[in-house]
């Protein structure tokens, strides 16, 4: 490979930041290389097991029309060799070291990964290094991954029930062309890719300014930083992206649409609300009014084998037994987020009924406040949530993420303490202010064709 | 059978003494070269250790109603985490009525003498803790290699909880266990529900698939079904419940485990105090054959109008767990369809772009016994796309694997132990699997040593024994119109109504 100069200057910060009782704070470095690279560094002596995670400050909201389902679809070419990497050999080196390795693209961010043992520190950066400065493009590349990627639209959403629903949900919600496409975009403008797409892109996102490295484990930071600066030193930075607007008009009635889906054979209701970003404290307390109204045993690992105490729960599926199962969510994004309700409806009963008990409930969500003992239940539950950051990998992600998008490492500390200091008239205000008809979508998506009353099965 | 070999310090010293060592396994230096759907440049630097680590022993303890387990202890978090495992098992279904098991073990939840189902819930979410009942697999359809508890011939009852509210908890899992009320009213509504559940899992290509695949690998007894079905919801009474409930929740099943922030004194402590008056069995065993592969080749298509893919699974049956052939099927399987590494994903996805996905695995436990391999390919693809799957079959039986190939996927395997390391539940499970099956003591010492004595020769004679070709079984979920005729190509086949 191209010998790196090394030239850096060190912004070296350690954090301290109050942990909320018995959430054990993650500390790590921060720092910022000459080129632009952010580098946050997290030491974890537990296993001899390292992650690197590395977050692009790019994702589908930065597509233009035409060309959506275009960041998606490059981060598959990736995986597909560069300067020093050949074709697979990436796969190869990390999974035949015991590792593994993955990318992931949503609306705000691009980020790959690797898990590796401690002593193959050198192999992660060098790959990821490798693929920042160095991506091979060709056309035979991008024209497999272009059917990677059609593979991956048709076995997520157009061989699906239900594919459709929540792309309709966005197209609706959204008017700003950022998040009013979905993620995977369409087939057509994944077809319309080029090569010379492919090279622009990657010359004007993939640079070390405009990315963000998390490493968690097994390691020693002065240690790390050095090699960190060894492969990823010389990479030049680029004119930084333009910043992408997301802002939306306030919606000023609601919008609905029905569906009809030849592969559903029951129907479903999607009820959705716009919301500020996941920095807004009224994002934050209708995170807990979701997991109040429809969350469902979020606490730890087992999933709610407990069974479900929330409020849809009871009434719909266990009292009224009208739906089949239904479940609420706050949808967090760097931009503005989905308040989401999702229910599905029992044969012989009707999307208007559940519509109208969904309504009722969610306006008891302003009309009176929260009990302190779904509170409670709520609060415990998010506490057993800093056990999702129990794996290297899982805390390099949340770093690389939370700088990445809002330029806040330490997110991945204050973020737990902000949703269990949520109070009930936090709740009750923002269900006031933003869970309103005006604000919101209602999405019918009807079963047609073979489905509905049709062979009940048996053996 | 108390034989107290590694405390709270134990599992750190055995984490201290994780050192670099030299292993067996170094990769030998190589200019550039290429395989199949494969450029080597050989430029990276990759570190030529295998780290040696070795597994934390858990302690092993048996109450005095029977019940034995394994403990690891570790303040990796603030929680303690408990599986007891019961000879419950669908496999244990009466003739004629599956999903016994399943809904008993559902019911289990919706009510104590003392509690409603609602009540239940909430004193659980109350101290933020989690109990499961899980049935088992039943046949569990496709996938896994050998989990414990993951078997399909033991129920599971799981609890937990962070360590400051375990004995709140443990004290409504005993509730559960000792008191169970059924109440008539819950359980009709659950029918309900899982008619309607029934109806949503006809529209999900995988779930039709392996409803079929098991099916046709185990057509003579209870490993067949995957669930509970609507004929079954039509019969099912109370009473059936309760006879499955007093037979198979006893304290007398396998190996059951506890991992977290307590010492093995304390938690036996607890669980003599809270279970001591749980007593019964020991039951029957569960027995059922390990039938040698099928030996005709087959399709088995169940016409979905309207998809835009085929679901597509190429399996046999193959080896339960304890057979001498699983480790030279694990690494047989890493060098073919397990992980982006191995050759499916490098041809069948990357090469060819026929799918997102494609992998192969085999299902080993006590009595589920396959080879699968499953992909999603686009309609107009199902042909040469099964055509080339196919291809690396063969390929895989009949041509040893390259020297660099068959190190490659041994190292993949024996590294990937020290990243395993990370999970202490998964640790825990390596135990409860070695002493459930009845592995050597000393299996997961040499497991390394196990894999490291693999050769070309062994795995080509597991290939050309357990991985189909001219007997393979296909099931196909897709448009039937579309894709009848090529289908035709592969086998004779068998339309399948969706749902039958």
């Amino acid at each position: 490979m191209k010998p790196f100069v090394i030239a850096l200057t060190l912004v070296g910060v350690a954090i301290a930041q109050q942990p909320s009782p018995g959430i054990p704070k993650i500390k790590f470095t921060d720092t910022t290389l000459d080129n632009g690279l952010r580098v946050l560094i997290s030491e974890d002596h537990y296993a001899p097991v390292y992650a690197i995670c590395i977050s692009y400050k790019v994702g589908s909201r930065d597509e233009r029309p035409g060309r959506t389902g275009f960041a998606h679809l490059f981060e598959h070419m990736m995986f597909k060799g560069s300067e020093n990497v050949g074709t697979g050999e990436l796969d190869f080196l990390i999974y035949n070291n015991g590792g593994n390795s993955n990318g992931t693209t949503n609306t705000d961010r691009t980020s790959y990964y690797e898990v590796l043992p401690k002593n193959q520190v050198d192999l992660g950066l060098y790959l990821e290094a490798d693929r920042m400065h160095g991506l091979v493009i060709t056309q035979e590349n991008l024209e497999n991954q272009r059917q990677a990627v059609k593979e991956e639209r048709r076995l997520r959403v157009d061989n699906q029930a239900y594919g459709q629903t929540s792309e309709k949900v966005e197209e609706l919600i959204y008017d700003n062309f950022a998040y009013h496409h979905p993620v995977v975009g369409s087939m057509e403008d994944l077809d319309a890719a080029s090569v010379d797409d492919v090279k622009q892109f990657f010359k004007t996102y993939y640079a070390p300014n405009n990315a963000v490295l998390a490493l968690v484990g097994d390691l020693n930071t002065a240690e790390t930083l050095a090699k960190v600066k060894k492969y990823f030193g010389a990479i030049p930075r680029q004119t930084p992206p333009k910043p992408v607007d997301l802002s939306e008009q306030p919606l000023k009635a609601e919008r609905r649409a029905t569906l009809q889906d030849p592969l559903a054979r029951l129907a479903e209701v999607d009820i959705a609300y716009r919301i500020p970003d996941a920095t807004s404290p009224e994002t934050q307390a209708l995170g807990v009014a979701a997991s109040i109204l429809g969350g469902g045993g979020r606490g730890g690992r087992g999933g709610g084998g407990g069974g479900n105490t929330s409020r849809l729960y009871n009434l719909l599926v266990q009292d009224k037994e009208v739906a089949l199962n239904v479940s609420a969510g706050a949808e967090r994004r760097g931009g503005p987020g989905i308040f989401h309700v999702t229910a599905t409806i029992r044969q012989g009963k009707t999307p208007q009924e559940v519509e109208g008990l969904i309504e009722e409930e969610i306006s008891k969500l302003y009309s009176q406040p929260v009990s302190d003992k779904e509170l409670q239940r709520a609060r415990i539950a998010i506490r057993r949530s800093a056990e999702n950051r129990l794996t290297a990998l899982s805390r390099a992600q949340a770093l690389a993420d939370a700088a990445a998008v809002y330029n806040d490492p330490n997110r991945v500390n204050t973020e737990i303490p902000a949703e269990l200091a949520v109070t009930a008239a936090d709740i009750q205000k923002a269900a006031k202010d933003l869970l309103v008809q005006q604000n919101r979508v209602v999405v019918v998506t009807m079963p047609t064709g073979g489905g509905r009353g049709g062979r009940r099965g048996g053996q | 059978m108390i034989r107290e070999t590694s405390m709270k310090s134990g599992w750190m010293a055995a984490l201290l003494s994780t050192a670099l060592a030299t292993a067996a396994m170094a990769q030998e230096p190589a200019g550039p070269e290429s395989f199949r759907g494969m450029v080597r440049l050989n430029r990276a630097p990759v570190s030529n250790e295998v780290l040696k680590v070795k597994l934390p022993r858990p302690v092993e303890r048996q109450l005095s109603n029977g019940m034995k387990l394994v403990i690891l202890e570790t303040n990796r978090t603030p929680t303690v985490s408990l599986t007891i495992q019961i000879p419950s098992s669908p496999l244990r279904d009466p003739q004629g009525l599956p999903g016994v098991a399943e809904a008993t073990a559902a019911m289990m939840m919706m009510g104590t003498a003392t509690r409603s189902s609602r009540q239940l819930a909430e004193s659980l979410a109350e101290i933020g803790a989690t109990l499961s009942i899980g049935a088992g697999g039943g046949g569990g359809g496709r996938g896994g290699g050998g989990a414990a508890g993951g078997d399909g011939a033991t129920g599971t009852i799981a609890l937990n909880s962070l360590d400051e509210y375990f004995d709140q908890a443990l004290a409504i899992m005993t509730d559960v266990v000792l008191h169970p009320a059924f109440p008539a009213d819950e359980f009709e509504k659950w029918k309900a529900r899982q008619r309607g559940t029934i109806e949503q899992s006809r529209t999900q290509p995988a779930a039709l698939s392996s409803e079929v695949l098991m099916r046709v690998l185990y057509p003579n007894d209870a490993r067949r079904f995957t669930r509970i079905t609507a004929a079954s919801l039509d019969k099912i009474t109370r009473e059936n419940l309760i006879e499955h409930y007093k037979k198979y929740y006893v304290p007398s099943g396998d190996w059951g485990g506890m991992v977290g922030d307590i010492a093995p004194r304390d938690a036996v402590a607890k669980l003599e105090k809270a279970l001591g008056n749980w007593k019964g069995g020991p039951v029957e065993a569960i027995s059922l054959p390990i039938d040698p592969p099928i030996a005709e080749k087959k399709v088995y298509l169940v016409s979905r109008p309207g998809s835009v893919q085929t679901e597509l699974t190429l399996a046999n049956r193959a080896i339960a767990r304890t057979n001498p052939d699983y480790i030279a099927c694990m690494v047989m399987n890493q060098v073919l369809g397990s992980g982006p590494a191995a050759r499916l994903f490098r041809i069948i996805r990357e090469e060819k772009g026929y799918t997102y996905g494609v992998s192969s695995s085999f299902a080993a436990t006590k009595f589920t016994a396959h080879f699968t391999s499953s992909m999603s390919v686009r309609t107009e693809v199902t042909e040469p796309a099964l055509a080339d799957l196919l291809k690396e079959f063969h390929e895989i039986r009949d041509v040893p694997v390259p020297k660099e190939e068959l190190e490659g996927a041994k190292r993949a395997l024996a590294a990937s132990f020290a990243v395993g390391l990370e999970n202490p539940a998964g640790v825990l499970n390596r135990w409860m699997q070695q002493r459930e099956y009845g592995l050597p003591e000393d299996y997961w010492d040499t497991y390394t040593e196990k894999i490291a004595a693999i050769t070309a020769a062994d795995v080509q004679r597991v290939a050309k024994k357990y991985v189909p070709y001219d007997n393979v079984q296909i099931v196909a979920v897709g448009d039937g119109d579309k894709i009848r005729s090529s289908l035709k190509k592969f086998g004779p086949v068998e339309e399948v109504p969706p749902g039958n």
